[in-house]
C-alpha cells in the first residue's frame, strides 16, 4: 500500500507586505513559510491509514514542488512520520495547473493507491492543483474530504465530502484515487525532537522537472486595493457608542 | 516599522518653563527600593526608560530632610551633599538619552515615622497619621513653616546641583502641602489655617521659595490630588484645586494632577480589579481648563489610542505612565516603531506597589521579569546575548506563566529549537482561568504577549493537547529539559496555620471544592451555603468568595489570619473589595481555623482560644482555599526514578524546575523564575542563580578596627 501526498510549503504574510519592483511578486522579505496548513491534515491522514490498515513495507511518501527551501516543509512532514520525500527541483512561481503537471509523472512512477492533496493552499488559495493533478492522471477525484473509510485490498473506498451549506455528501470511489482533504478531518501530530532531528538526516530525493508547458495564467500586477471611504469612527465610551450606532442603523433602515 | 501619523502629537516637544520636552512621555515619580542609597539600581532602572523613549523621568517622593523618613519604606533622599552625588547619576544617565531628570521633593509630615532618623516630622495640626500607626506630628508654629520652607529651599537647590531639570513641591497623597490645604488634615485658626486663602498660604509661599532659589533654569512642578473623597474634609476639586491652580498657576511649570489622599490611595493607583485606564481623566481636564500650564498626569495608559484621546481631548499635555512603564519601559519607543504588538501591557495588579507597602524590597512586575534587575542583574528587557549552548533544543513542559515566559527567552535567546509542550489546547496554565475570576479579565495580558511572541519566534513551536509522561520526556530528544508544571490547591484542607489536614476536608466530595475544581472543572458549588477556608492571604479566597456571593450563594469567608487576604493590603485592592464584599453579603469571620468538615457544616476554633471559642457553620458547601502544593510528580520520576545520570546518556544534559513547579508562588515570581532559567541557561550550573550585585558599602578592613 503507498499513499502520494503532494505538499507545498506556502508563504505567510506578516502585518506589513511590500510588492517587488516589478510588482509581480510580494517582496521575500515580508513573507515567512510554513507547511500548508491543509497539507498537514492530508499528511496526518495518510500516516493514520498506513499506522490503522498498513503493513510492512507501505509507505507514505511526500512529493512537492519547489527549490531546496521548501525542503523545511518536506521535512516536517517527514518529522511527523512520512517515509519518503520527493522534490520537483523548480525555482520558478507556479500557478497550479503547471504546479500538477510536475507532479503528475512523480505520481505516476510511484503508482500509489491513493494521492492525498490538500483542499486548497492558504497563499494561492485557488483549490485547483488537486482537481487538476487527478486528470492529468486519469484519477477519479472526490474534493473537500473530511472522512475516509478505505481497505488496502478494497478497490473502492467509502468518502465523505462536505458540500455548501452544511450538507454532507457520502460518496463511494473507486481506487486509485485522488482526494483533496480538508482541515478538522483529524488532528495533526505534533513531532517530538527526535522526530524533527531524525528528518533532518533523511535524503529527499531531488527529480528534474518535466516540461511544463504554457503557464495557465501571468501575473499582470499586485497591488494593496486603495483604502475606501466612508469609515467613521466613534468616540465616547461603551454607551455613547452604542447608542450612536443604534442611530446610524435606524437611520439607514428608514 | 514605522509610526503611525496619527500618533505624531505623541512626539511633540513641550515647553516646561525654562525646559523642553522631546516627547509627551513622562514617567511619574514611583518607588522602585532602590531611593539615593542605591543609586546605580536607581540609575540604571530609571534610565532603561529613557532609553525606551521617555522624555523625562522621576525620582520616586525624594525626601527633604531627616524629619522626613519614611523608613521601613525606601523614599530617595537629597538630605546632604552625598546623596546629591548619589543622585547625580541618574541625572546623568537620563541626560544622556536626551531625557529631562525630575526631582519630587518631599516632606511627609505624620505620615513619615522616621523610624530610621528617629526625627519628629511636622505637621500643620497634631493629630496621628491616618496611614501609619502611632506617628504623631508637632504641630508647626511660625518659626516651624519657616524652617520648612528654608528646608525645600535647602533640597531644591541640592537638586539642581544633582543634574535635575524639574523640581516637585509634592502635595498629593495627603503630603505636607496638601495636609494645610485640607481640612481634614488642617485645624488651625492662624493665617495658615480656615480660609481658602489661608490653607493655601503654605504651599504658595514654599512653591515662591523654591520657584525664588532655583526657578530661573529649573521647571518647578506641583503634584496635587484634586479629590480626596473625603466629603468636606478632604481636598475638593472646585473648592480647593481649581482656584489653588490660578492661584499659583504663573509660578508653577508644570502640573501633575492625580486623585485620592494616603490611606486610599488605591484610588491614584487602581488596581485594574476596580478601574479601567484614564479614570482620572475628568479630574486632569478640568484642571487643564483652568490652567495655561502644560497638565500632565496618570491613568494607566498602556494604548496610545487612549493616549492620543487624551491629549486631543484636551485633558492632558503629557501621558504620565508609572505602571506601564514599569511593565515596559519601552513603551515610547515600540509606538514610534509601530511595534504596538510587542508592547508588554501592565495588568493592573499593583503587584509592584506591594513591594513598596511592604516596606524595603525592590520593585517587582508580573508581566517584566527584569524590572529591578536592570543593574544588579544586568538584565535588559528587550536585550538579550545568544547562548552560549544555543546549538541545544530545549523541552519546556508546561505553558503556564513560569514556562511562557522561559520558552520565550530561551528563543528569544537564540536556542536551535523550543517545545513548549503542555496538555492543553492553549498557552496560560492556571493563568488560562485566573483571568475569569471577577475583575481580572485585564490579567490575561500575560498570556495573550507571550503567545504573540512566541508565535513570531521561528524557533520556538508551542505544541498543544500533548501530555508527556517521564518516558515521553525522556524519549523526546532535547539536551535540556525544563519542568514547568505548576501547582495544584491542596484536596485535603493541609494549610499553614495548623501545619496538617484538617479532619474531613476532602474535594473528592461533590461538597467539598478547590478553586481550580470551580474554575477550570466546571465543578459545580452545591446548595445555598458556602463556607470559603482560605489561609492563602491574597486574591484567591476573596474573588471566589466575590463571584459565589454574586451568583446568589450565602457565603462565608473563614481565615485564621486577622484579616481577610491581608497581602491585598499591599496591591491597594483591599479596601474596595471588602466594600465589595460586604455589599454582596459575605460573612467575613477572621481568627477561626476549622477543626472539622463535614457534609452540611463547618466547625471551627478561635485561633488564640481553641476551647471556648468552637462553633458550627452550616455549609451546603466548602471551598478549600487552603495552600498549594507543587505538581511535581513528573520532575520526580526523572530525577528519582530514572536519574539525571541515566538522562544524560541519553543526551540530555539538565534537568531544571521553574515556577510552582518548585514551590508555589506570586505569579510575578513564577515568570522570574523562568527568565531566570533562560537567562542563565549557559551558566555553569543554571539551578542554582548566579549571584547578584548587592549594592552596599564595603567597609576598608583596616578602618574597621578601631
Amino acid at each position: 500500500m503507498k499513499i502520494v501526498v503532494c505538499v507545498k510549503q506556502v508563504a505567510v504574510l506578516g502585518d506589513e507586505v511590500e510588492f517587488t519592483g516589478d510588482e509581480r511578486e510580494v517582496d521575500p522579505d515580508y513573507l515567512d513559510f510554513a507547511l500548508n496548513e491543509w497539507d498537514s491534515y492530508a499528511t496526518e491522514e495518510a500516516l493514520r491509514i498506513r499506522e490503522e490498515v498498513g503493513g510492512e513495507g507501505d509507505e507514505v511518501v511526500v512529493v512537492s514542488v519547489g527549490d531546496a527551501q521548501v525542503e523545511d516543509a518536506m521535512r516536517r512532514c517527514l518529522a511527523m512520520g512520512a517515509d519518503r520525500a520527493i522534490r520537483v527541483d523548480y525555482s520558478r512561481s507556479a500557478d497550479p495547473i503547471t504546479v500538477a503537471r510536475l507532479l503528475a509523472p512523480v505520481a505516476q512512477r510511484e503508482s500509489p493507491d491513493l494521492v492525498f492533496c490538500g483542499v486548497q493552499s492558504s497563499d494561492g488559495v485557488q483549490a485547483a492543483t488537486g482537481t487538476a493533478l487527478a486528470e492529468l492522471l486519469g484519477l477519479p477525484c472526490v474534493a473537500v474530504v473530511t472522512r475516509i473509510e478505505w481497505e488496502p485490498s478494497a478497490s473502492r473506498a467509502t468518502v465523505r465530502r462536505e458540500l455548501e451549506g452544511g450538507l454532507l455528501d457520502l460518496t463511494e470511489v473507486d481506487t486509485p484515487a485522488l482526494l483533496t482533504i480538508q482541515t478538522g478531518i483529524n488532528q495533526p501530530r505534533y513531532a517530538t525532537l527526535r522526530a524533527i532531528k531524525q528528518a533532518e538526516q533523511k535524503q529527499i530525493e531531488v527529480v528534474s522537472p518535466a516540461e511544463q508547458g504554457e503557464p495557465a495564467y501571468r501575473v499582470r500586477r499586485m497591488f494593496a486595493p486603495p483604502k475606501g471611504e466612508g469609515a467613521q469612527i466613534l468616540a465616547g465610551g461603551p454607551a455613547d457608542i452604542a447608542q450612536r450606532i443604534r442611530e446610524i442603523v435606524a437611520e439607514r433602515l428608514k | 516599522m514605522a509610526r503611525d501619523p496619527k500618533y505624531d502629537i505623541l512626539f511633540e516637544p513641550i515647553q516646561l518653563g525654562p525646559k523642553t520636552m522631546k516627547n509627551r512621555f513622562y514617567q511619574i515619580p514611583h518607588c522602585n527600593g532602590f531611593g539615593s542609597e542605591k543609586p546605580l539600581s536607581q540609575a540604571y532602572f530609571r534610565a532603561l526608560k529613557a532609553e525606551g523613549g521617555y522624555g523625562a523621568c522621576c525620582t520616586e517622593y525624594c525626601s527633604i530632610s531627616p524629619e522626613s523618613d519614611d523608613t521601613h519604606r525606601v523614599s530617595a533622599r537629597l538630605w546632604d551633599d552625598d546623596d546629591i552625588k548619589n543622585l547625580s547619576v541618574m541625572c546623568d544617565m537620563l541626560h544622556e538619552h536626551g531625557a529631562l531628570a525630575a526631582a519630587e521633593l518631599w516632606y511627609g509630615g505624620p505620615h513619615a515615622p522616621c523610624m530610621e532618623s528617629r526625627c519628629v516630622p511636622r505637621g500643620p495640626s497634631q493629630i496621628p497619621s491616618d496611614f501609619e500607626y502611632l506617628t504623631y506630628p508637632k504641630e508647626m508654629d511660625k518659626d516651624d513653616i519657616r524652617q520648612v520652607q528654608q528646608l525645600y529651599v535647602d533640597a531644591a537647590k541640592r537638586a539642581r546641583e544633582a543634574g535635575f531639570d524639574i523640581v516637585y513641591v509634592y502635595g498629593s497623597h495627603s503630603y505636607l502641602p496638601q495636609q494645610f490645604l485640607t481640612p481634614y488634615y488642617n485645624k488651625r485658626t492662624d493665617e495658615y489655617g480656615g480660609s481658602f486663602e489661608n490653607r493655601a498660604r503654605f504651599w504658595r509661599e514654599t512653591i515662591e521659595q523654591v520657584r525664588e532659589a532655583v526657578g530661573d533654569d529649573t521647571a518647578i512642578a506641583v503634584r496635587m490630588s484634586t479629590d480626596m473623597f473625603m466629603g468636606d474634609s478632604g481636598t475638593q476639586l472646585e473648592r480647593d484645586c481649581l482656584p489653588f491652580v490660578e492661584l499659583v498657576d504663573d509660578i508653577v511649570d508644570v502640573w501633575d494632577i492625580n486623585v485620592s489622599g494616603i490611606s486610599e490611595w488605591g484610588e491614584d493607583a487602581t488596581p485594574s480589579r476596580f478601574y479601567p485606564s484614564g479614570r482620572m481623566l475628568p479630574w486632569q481636564e478640568a484642571v487643564k481648563k483652568v490652567s495655561k500650564k502644560p497638565v500632565l498626569g496618570v491613568g494607566r495608559f498602556t494604548s496610545p489610542d487612549l493616549m492620543i484621546e487624551a491629549i486631543n481631548g484636551g485633558k492632558l499635555d503629557i501621558i504620565a505612565t508609572c505602571r506601564p512603564s514599569i511593565s515596559d519601559p519601552w513603551l515610547p519607543r515600540k509606538i514610534d516603531e509601530g511595534r504596538l504588538d510587542d508592547i508588554r501591557e501592565c495588568i493592573g495588579c499593583n503587584i509592584c506597589i506591594s513591594r513598596w507597602e511592604i516596606g524595603g524590597p525592590p520593585l517587582i512586575c508580573t508581566q517584566n521579569a527584569t524590572a529591578g534587575e536592570e543593574y544588579r542583574r544586568g538584565w535588559h528587557p528587550e536585550k538579550f546575548d545568544p547562548a552560549e549552548n544555543a546549538d541545544n533544543d530545549v523541552l519546556v513542559v508546561g505553558a503556564g506563566p513560569a514556562g511562557m515566559e522561559c520558552a520565550m527567552i530561551l528563543g528569544k535567546r537564540g536556542m536551535r529549537r523550543v517545545h513548549l509542550v503542555d496538555a492543553n489546547d492553549d498557552m496560560g496554565g492556571i493563568m488560562r482561568w485566573i483571568p475569569q475570576l471577577p475583575g481580572l479579565g485585564e490579567w490575561a495580558r500575560l498570556v495573550n504577549y507571550r503567545k504573540i511572541q512566541i508565535d513570531k519566534l521561528r524557533n520556538v513551536e508551542f505544541v498543544p493537547g500533548t501530555t508527556l509522561d517521564a518516558d515521553g520526556v525522556r524519549e523526546y530528544g532535547a539536551e535540556i529539559v525544563v519542568i514547568a508544571t505548576g501547582a495544584y490547591w491542596a484536596t485535603d484542607g493541609l494549610n499553614g496555620c495548623t501545619h496538617d489536614t484538617i479532619p474531613g476536608a476532602d474535594a473528592a466530595q461533590p461538597w467539598c471544592l478547590t478553586p481550580e475544581q470551580i474554575m477550570r472543572d466546571g465543578k459545580e458549588v452545591p446548595g445555598n451555603s458556602v463556607v470559603i477556608v482560605d489561609n492563602d492571604g491574597y486574591f484567591m479566597g476573596v474573588s471566589l468568595a466575590e463571584k459565589l456571593a454574586s451568583e446568589g450563594k450565602k457565603v462565608t469567608l473563614m481565615t485564621p489570619l486577622g484579616n481577610i487576604a491581608p497581602y491585598m493590603h499591599f496591591t491597594l485592592e483591599a479596601p474596595n473589595q471588602h466594600r465589595k464584599l460586604h455589599k454582596l453579603g459575605v460573612d467575613i469571620v477572621t481568627y477561626h481555623i476549622p477543626s472539622r468538615i463535614e457534609q452540611g457544616s463547618v466547625t471551627a476554633t478561635h485561633v488564640y482560644d481553641e476551647e471556648a471559642h468552637e462553633q458550627k457553620w452550616d455549609a451546603d458547601a466548602v471551598v478549600l482555599v487552603t495552600q498549594r502544593r507543587s505538581d511535581e510528580a513528573l520532575y520526580r520520576e526523572l530525577k528519582d526514578r530514572i536519574g539525571f545520570d541515566a538522562l544524560g546518556e541519553e543526551g540530555i544534559s539538565g534537568c531544571y524546575r521553574i515556577g510552582d513547579c518548585e514551590a508555589p508562588r506570586l505569579i510575578a515570581d513564577c515568570v522570574f523564575s523562568g527568565h531566570r532559567l533562560a537567562r542563565e541557561i549557559d551558566s555553569e550550573n543554571p539551578e542554582v542563580p548566579k549571584p547578584f550585585i548587592r549594592e552596599r558599602r564595603v567597609i576598608e578592613r583596616e578602618l574597621a578596627v578601631v
